[in-house]
């Protein structure tokens, strides 16, 4: 009996090595295929759920592969075995758009679907700070200019008010995500890329030597390095109240309980200073769309609708339930007219 | 008729084969060379090889033909267009066959192309079972017509089967060649942009290149040691942990514990390493590491929020069943005969257990240790949420380190270029990981057999 | 070595001193024979500490996800809105804007309501998924058209943490997702006995979902399932064949020392490697599709192997070489002693070692991150070739997401995993046991 079931299996997995081959040649597609950024993916999502219970097409399927890896496989080619829309924390690029071409990838629609904050927070109940970017640099570049500004030394402020002495004498101590991330890109460039311009000593260096001082953050343990996983640095703020963390808005929005924002430059981080762009800590988000699979692969131009609808990007839609800053009326005509037209993506400005 | 009719007629031809071969011998009288069921095996056999590879040539050439017969009725205009986009109508006229839901209205040519689609495809469904049946009868009937008293089927059979088995055992092979491969060429890419002597003994790892070609970052470092010296660190502190609790654990269930202790214990510690290591992460992250940092700063050290202790710590908890299970087995396994020997010369058990069943059962000991040391240096999850990703070059386990998986994760689903050396360096620390383990494993195998003691 | 142990017995009387050492070294030993067997006992008892103090955690957590609060309403449904026409058209009554029926329920349980801005949070109180079941149970029955229907309706997943008590409800009003306005209308529900906490069937029968109150880990348990199918179809039967081959015909040479490093280290090399070998070879060389169970199915079968391999192999050796010889020397072949002798007697060891790689291939998430299994999937796969997550896939997933009410059901969802993991374990356990017997 034991022989003969072992016998059944073997057939089994003869049949599964014949069904491999079988499997590439039928694999037709009649749902979409999303790829790209992890900060996109929450709200990438819940329009494609609305999109899949609202309508007879299939619900799409979507990657968190990250914004390089989705523009990767995205670029990789036209046809089913290739994704139809990437999500992307940070524009396209010029070499990516040369690496679509190469591989007959043309037609690129951009749908900048709305922006997002990222917030310095704390554990709620903990000292609430009140920081300007200078700071913010002051207390995560490696290397900050001497006090008779003569040369860059080592970072030497191992507490706040080491910095001013407004600032609490707390360690700092700083969780943020890891340079593999768009969220710490766009952070560097938007936090310490604007603290720096006070510093003439700095702004003199020739453009590398600059931006290496600009942009390369402390490895001494002031600045960690906690994963991508928002939700986790949320919780390990909250277990550690003299930390500071920095993440998206949505998880700030949802976790207003545990953690509070910093104000950056006087400006709170909050829902309308974000959207009137008083808040100088946000980033736009993307939707590249292959415009030769609109016509092809089912329910593209019905998703496309459902994610540029009022009711989702709209200043009161689904997505701004989700912490999602909406664009502004004029812009997000803009990309309307964009996807009608099929325009395709151009990066000079 | 279902593509798949081909096999079934294939299934029922091999047993139809069985049975007529099975039941030959018996017109040869008592005189015949192997058992019936052998013939009846040897037909089975020549009536399912020459079909099954005519199916699988079958089901490799039908899509293309297909494809082609199907492409041949569409409107020149269509057909001009580049091959990619071609593919694209293809799977549109193909969702329209399967009765899936399609983009827009289908156009006349489509709808035309698709009813021409499903004759083909009936079409060939049709004539793969025929030529299925075909060979099969005609291949079993010459298989059939060979059984004679003298046709040694057994060996014939029998080898056959060897063979078979012989293949199965060269698939752990070709997984090596290919995982071999498919990190060779990335890492070979990496090297070129990164000197491989830079990557191995460079003690700065900082992944940080520019994010866009009018930008420039810091150089970025590609010294993998801090990342060695983070695994080892932590693979050695999560030893700390399990070799003493899961070799004493081993010790007490094989050796003190009655059976119905050891038949609840032993299941139950082994459930540990079965917890998802993501669930250990968060365990980690959030209950052990707070905990260590204040229990440092009752005693005024420094400690990490993502101390490698705290890592270390619970991955020796996740590894304790490698060590206490293997163990258990081989200290079970060293004949009663030594025991007793020792217990007669009046050696207490503890005595007994730790200079005679130990020994004995050592070098099983050290695999089982080997083992659970190879667990801790590939897990990722654990380190990712609880050690963070800091490279620090420190031997302090209250330091926040990083290990060689962690940083393969973050390059890999990391938001840049792909083609950049930070992506590419993935691969190489792939590589290296690889190469590392083997060289590990081959040592190993060498120590087991060298100081392996046999009780036959 | 042998200076530690105790010397021999003869002098054990020979005079009071040597005889009060004797005892005192008796005593000593016997202390350290104590010592040791309390040293073994609290290993196992630190490890079993572990494991309670685990599951107590977990459970703590998660016990909560498996009630959801709905909210009790008069619904209207009227033909005019579900069917103009009145023909009982399945497309015409799915089209129905099922989510404005209970808007319109809102307000009529609360007709002072009337600002947009109110009103809007009065609808957010609603899981915006309810729509699609009060839709799923119309078309279900379409003679509920043009009644007025009590339903028990989801209830968001904010209003859902207050009433299982993880909003502070005494918070100042910026620091919780309820605002007092809301709250208000929720006290009133309350006190009217419309809130209720149910038993949340959805999180097993749905897919995964944005909105916490809607999702479920159906498609990930599908998806798991039919990977783990493929898992067992390839790697118990290859696994097999390469052990008895190994075992039993392969000739002692360097070639089989190949095989046999090759394979001990396949066991060890980290699993995440094996993911790039999936993605390069199963989904960039073979072109298979990404993110469906049969390129999970076939990477696992890679990674288990080894297990399968070394497990069966100890269950080859395991069997008495008296079994084989026994049937070699009625003059069975070598292959009809294997497979009829030594085969039914190993068999059960190789079970155990399948099942606990399979328990293994089924916790295991690295791999499946590199060929585009972390992905989003509502609808549940029919087949090893639809796109599907897997369920610690879907841990993972959930634990990112930044909605609170996904992190009581995260806990959930590791603990149905575990419950799937003791099953295996317990299995592997049971057919162990009896092969002990019999052996």
């Amino acid at each position: 009996m034991a022989i003969l079931s072992a016998w059944a299996l073997a057939l089994a997995a003869t049949l599964t090595l014949l069904l491999m081959p079988a499997a590439q040649a039928q694999a037709t597609r009649d749902y979409i295929s999303i790829v790209g950024s992890s900060t996109v993916y929450p709200f990438s999502t819940v329009a494609a759920e609305r999109f899949g219970r609202g309508t007879d097409f299939p619900t799409p399927k979507i990657e968190s592969t990250g914004s390089g890896g989705g523009l990767k496989l995205f670029c990789s080619g036209v046809g089913i075995q290739h994704p139809d829309i990437t999500n992307s924390s940070r524009r396209i690029k010029q070499s990516e758009i040369d690496s679509c071409a190469k591989n007959g990838v043309n037609g690129i629609v951009e749908v900048k679907i709305g922006y997002d904050g990222i917030v310095l927070a704390n554990a709620k109940g903990a000292h609430r700070y009140q920081l300007t970017r200078q700071q913010v640099f002051l207390a995560l570049a490696r290397d900050i200019p001497d006090s008779d500004g003569a040369g860059l030394i080592p970072n030497p402020h191992k507490t706040w008010s080491d910095i001013a002495p407004n600032l609490p004498a707390i360690p700092i101590e700083v969780l943020g995500p890891p340079p593999t991330s768009g969220t710490r890109d766009a952070f560097v460039e938007l936090v310490m890329d604007a603290g720096c311009q006070s510093f003439p000593l700095i702004e003199n260096l020739a453009g590398n030597a600059r931006d290496a001082a600009c942009y390369t953050l402390r490895e001494d343990g002031a600045f960690i390095e906690a994963g991508e996983n928002d939700n986790l640095i949320v919780q390990k703020l909250e277990a550690n109240p003299t930390a500071l963390g920095i993440f998206g808005y949505s998880f700030l929005d949802q976790n207003q309980d545990k953690v509070q924002g910093s104000p950056i430059d006087g400006i709170e981080p909050n829902f309308d200073s974000i959207a009137d762009g008083s808040y100088p800590v946000s980033r736009p988000l993307f939707s590249y769309v292959k415009s030769m699979h609109m016509d092809e692969i089912p329910g593209m131009a019905e998703f496309l609708a459902e994610l540029t609808s009022e009711a989702a990007w709209g200043d009161f839609g689904y997505l701004s339930d989700r912490g999602l800053i909406p664009l502004p009326e004029s812009e997000r005509q803009a990309v309307l007219s964009a996807i009608k037209e099929r325009a395709h993506v151009n990066l000079a400005p | 008729m279902p593509p798949y009719t081909a096999l079934i007629i294939l299934l029922a031809l091999t047993v139809l084969g069985y049975w007529l071969g099975r039941r030959r011998p018996a017109a040869f009288g008592r005189k015949y060379h192997s058992l019936p069921g052998y013939y009846g095996s040897y037909v089975a056999i020549w009536c399912v090889f020459p079909a099954l590879a005519l199916y699988c040539l079958w089901q490799l050439v039908e899509p293309g033909f297909i494809r082609s017969q199907v492409l041949a009725t569409l409107p020149a205009e269509l057909l001009e267009l580049p091959e990619a986009e071609l593919g694209l109508i293809y799977n549109d006229i193909r969702n329209l066959v399967e009765g899936n839901i399609v983009s827009g209205a289908p156009g006349e040519e489509i709808i035309a192309a698709a009813s021409r689609y499903t004759a083909l495809q009936r079409m060939s469904n049709l004539g793969i079972a025929l030529a299925v049946l075909v060979a099969g009868l005609a291949s079993s009937g010459w298989a059939l017509r060979r059984v004679k008293p003298t046709l040694r089927a057994r060996n014939k059979v029998e080898r056959t089967l060897r063979m078979l088995l012989m293949a199965a055992s060269t698939v752990a092979i070709f997984t090596t060649i290919g995982i071999f491969l498919s990190v060779l060429f990335e890492a070979i890419q990496f090297f070129q942009l990164v000197s491989p002597l830079e990557f191995l003994f460079g003690l700065s790892w900082s992944p940080q290149t520019a994010i866009r070609p009018d930008q420039v970052g810091s150089s970025g470092a590609f010294g993998a040691v801090p990342l060695f010296t983070g695994t080892l660190l932590i693979s050695g502190l999560a030893l700390l942990v399990a070799v003493p609790v899961g070799l004493l654990s081993a010790i007490y269930l094989s050796e003190y514990a009655n059976a119905r202790i050891r038949a609840i214990a032993k299941p139950m510690l082994e459930v540990l390493a079965g917890i998802p290591t993501v669930v250990y992460g968060y365990f980690a992250a959030l209950t052990v590491g707070p905990l260590l940092r204040q229990f440092g700063e009752a005693f005024g050290l420094g400690v990490s929020s993502e101390s490698a202790l705290g890592a270390g710590l619970v991955m020796g908890i996740m590894i304790i069943p490698f060590v206490s299970s293997l163990s258990d087995d081989v200290i079970n396994a060293v004949p009663q005969d030594l025991r007793d020997g020792s217990l007669a010369l009046g050696a207490t058990q503890s005595e007994t257990i730790r200079q005679v069943l130990i020994p004995a059962a050592l070098p099983g000991i050290v695999g089982g240790i080997l083992l659970a040391a190879s667990r801790a240096i590939g897990e990722t999850m654990i380190v990712v949420m609880a050690a963070g990703l800091a490279a620090n070059l420190t031997a302090n386990p209250l330091e926040a380190v990083t290990t060689v998986t962690v940083q393969m994760v973050t390059l890999l689903i990391g938001d840049q270029e792909f083609d950049s050396a930070k992506t590419l360096a993935a691969f190489a620390l792939g590589l290296l990981l690889f190469v590392t383990t083997l060289a590990l494993n081959v040592v190993a195998l060498r120590v087991v057999r060298r100081y392996r003691e046999q009780y036959e | 070595m042998n200076r530690q142990r105790p010397g021999p017995p003869e002098p054990v009387a020979s005079s009071p001193a040597a005889r009060a050492e004797f005892g005192r070294r008796l005593a000593r030993r016997n202390r350290q024979e104590s010592r040791f067997r309390l040293a073994g006992l609290c290993a196992v008892l630190a490890g079993l500490a572990f494991l309670a103090f685990f599951f107590l955690t977990l459970i703590g957590n998660a016990y909560t996800a498996f009630a959801q609060t709905h909210i009790l309403l008069d619904v209207e449904l009227s033909a005019a809105a579900i069917d103009p026409e009145g023909t009982r058209n399945r497309q015409t009554l799915g089209r129905a804007d099922y989510q404005g029926l209970i808007r319109n329920a809102l307000r009529q349980q609360f007709p002072a309501v009337t600002r947009r801005g109110d009103l809007r949070q009065l609808f957010a109180l609603v899981s915006p998924g309810a729509g699609f079941d009060l839709r799923k149970q119309v078309l279900a029955n379409p003679g509920l058209i043009g009644q007025k229907q009590r339903f028990w309706l989801a209830a968001d997943d904010d209003v859902d943490m207050l009433i299982k008590g993880h909003m502070n409800r005494s918070a100042p009003e910026s620091q919780r997702r309820i605002n007092d306005r809301q709250l208000a209308w929720i006290e009133q529900l309350e006190a009217a006995g419309r809130i209720e906490r149910q038993f949340n069937h959805r999180f097993f029968i749905s897919g995964d979902s944005r909105d916490p109150e809607m999702s479920g880990i159906r498609s990930a348990v599908a998806g798991s399932f039919y990977m783990l199918l493929v898992t067992l179809a390839l790697s118990f039967p290859l696994g097999v064949a390469t052990a008895i081959y190994l075992e039993e015909f392969a000739p002692k040479n360097r070639w089989t020392d190949l095989v046999e490093v090759n394979i001990n280290n396949l066991a060890a090399v980290p699993s995440i490697v094996f993911g790039l070998l999936g993605l390069a070879l199963f989904i960039n060389l073979f072109g298979l599709p990404r993110s469906v169970p049969l390129v999970g199915g076939l990477v696992l079968t890679l990674m288990t192997l080894p297990v399968v391999i070394i497990a069966a192999r100890a269950a080859l050796t395991s069997v008495p070489p008296s079994i084989r010889e026994a049937a070699l020397g009625v003059g069975a072949s070598k292959m009809q002693a294997i497979f009829h002798h030594v085969m039914p007697l190993a068999l059960p060891g190789m079970l155990t070692g399948t099942i606990i790689g399979m328990a293994r291939a089924l916790g295991e998430s690295a791999p499946l991150l590199m060929i585009g299994m972390v992905a989003f999937i509502v609808d549940v796969p029919e087949s090893p070739l639809d796109p599907s997550a897997a369920l610690p896939v879907q841990i993972y997933l959930w634990a990112d997401s930044p909605e609170r009410a996904f992190v009581e059901r995260t806990s959930a969802a590791i603990l149905v995993l575990l419950a799937f993991l003791l099953v295996m374990n317990a299995g592997a356990i049971l057919l162990r046991k009896r092969y002990e017997k019999h052996g």
